[in-house]
């Protein structure tokens, strides 16, 4: 369990997957102006980030490997995100088409998003069991949303200040964001103590 | 050094998720409307004619054909036109307990499978089947929990205002009539 606890901490802050791997930049430049609609992506993205690893863990184990089609594996895990992404939207309009009127602007987002077919390929690098992955997965995940929150509240501070005119807009979005990746370097002495 | 003073949550009231809609019909005391497309040219009026296509706009895959997938109903205050852009609002926190009820819902009940599974010492295909059927058992969550919030009417839309007329990328096709109020 312990193992878990920290492999779970490593993948959401340590090695962030914004911070540390650079992956899903769009999102977290483009959907971070306010915090409720970082929050509502962060989880969008959560749900599918988890769902999709489980799926191409046993699409690696039980598809590509068996048959010795390792070649084919980043097109088929394309397809399988583009796959449960269309899912989700289709659950939940079943759910309740009130909800997919809120949350289904952020699914085809999803589908394009490095960082969930980036941490599909980590997990099957990573030669974990199946709830190991699923897990690696959703901390991911997890970190991925905490950025998106954590950047989202400063930009909606930053909106009330006075910037100089050569910085307002993007050029202080990316200092403030090199800020909060410098901040999150602090959690790698967590995997060398 | 001069501090720079920042409302807070105390003092400023919570302000409403805004978004820009368009009337597209209207039946009786109910206005259909269809949201504005947001993208990365800034959406704008013109998106019901965006996607490249020349001739029919609403074909299998169009951002037209995903936009009527989107339509919501809303009471007519009264002098909503067909064509006119309106703005519309939901309550601050609607779109965090939505996205709570469809996503973390689900989630939670297939990762505590897959913790039971584990805690068993399960092997990988029984640990699958049970996160499986965790999230199966999420999902039906989900829908009681989003028909709760529906019935409390935490999720409507409200109409705050009439909408300036967008500005229309060059590059994004002919408006449709009526589009811009």
């Amino acid at each position: 369990m312990k193992e878990f606890a920290l492999m779970m901490i490593g993948a959401a802050l340590v090695n962030n997957v914004i911070l540390a791997r650079f992956l899903g930049l769009c999102s977290f430049m483009g959907v971070t102006t306010r915090i409720d609609t970082a929050a509502g992506m962060g989880l969008a993205t959560t749900f599918v980030m988890t769902v999709s690893a489980m799926i191409d863990w046993g699409v690696q184990r039980y598809l590509l490997e068996a048959w010795d089609l390792g070649y084919l594996r980043t097109i088929t895990f394309i397809l399988v995100i583009a796959s449960t992404v269309q899912f989700t939207e289709l659950v939940i309009r079943k759910i309740s088409p009130t909800l997919f009127q809120m949350l289904g602007i952020y699914l085809p987002l999803i589908a394009t998003n490095c960082a969930v077919l980036g941490v599909a390929l980590l997990v099957v690098e990573g030669r974990m069991g199946f709830v190991a992955s699923t897990m690696f997965a959703f901390a991911s995940s997890v970190g991925f949303s905490l950025v998106m929150v954590i950047f989202a509240g400063l930009r909606e501070r930053l909106a009330l200040a006075n910037v100089p005119q050569l910085f307002a807009g993007p050029p202080i979005a990316f200092i403030l964001a090199s800020l909060l990746a410098m901040a999150f370097m602090g959690f790698s002495g967590i995997s060398t103590g | 050094m001069t501090m720079i003073p920042h409302p807070t949550r105390a003092e400023a009231p919570l302000p409403l998720i805004e978004g820009t809609a368009r009337v597209v019909r209207i039946e009786g005391a109910t206005a259909w409307l269809e949201p504005e497309q947001t993208t990365a040219c800034h959406g704008c009026a013109a998106a019901a004619s965006c996607g490249g296509d020349t001739g029919d706009s609403r074909g299998f895959g169009s951002v037209a054909s995903r936009l009527a997938g989107r339509r919501f109903a809303l009471d007519n205050p009264g002098s909503l036109r067909v064509g006119e852009r309106i703005v519309v609002g939901v309550n601050h926190g609607a779109l965090i307990k939505a996205a709570l009820t469809a996503y973390a819902l689900p989630l939670a009940t297939t990762l505590s499978a897959g913790a039971l599974a584990e805690w068993a010492a399960a092997g990988d295909l029984v640990a699958m089947a049970s996160m499986a059927a965790g999230l199966g058992l999420g999902i039906l969550a989900a829908r009681i929990g989003a028909r709760r919030l529906a019935d409390r009417g935490e999720l409507d839309p409200r109409f705050l205002r009439r909408a300036d007329a967008g500005p229309v990328a060059a590059s994004c096709g002919e408006l449709s009539p009526g589009s811009v109020a």
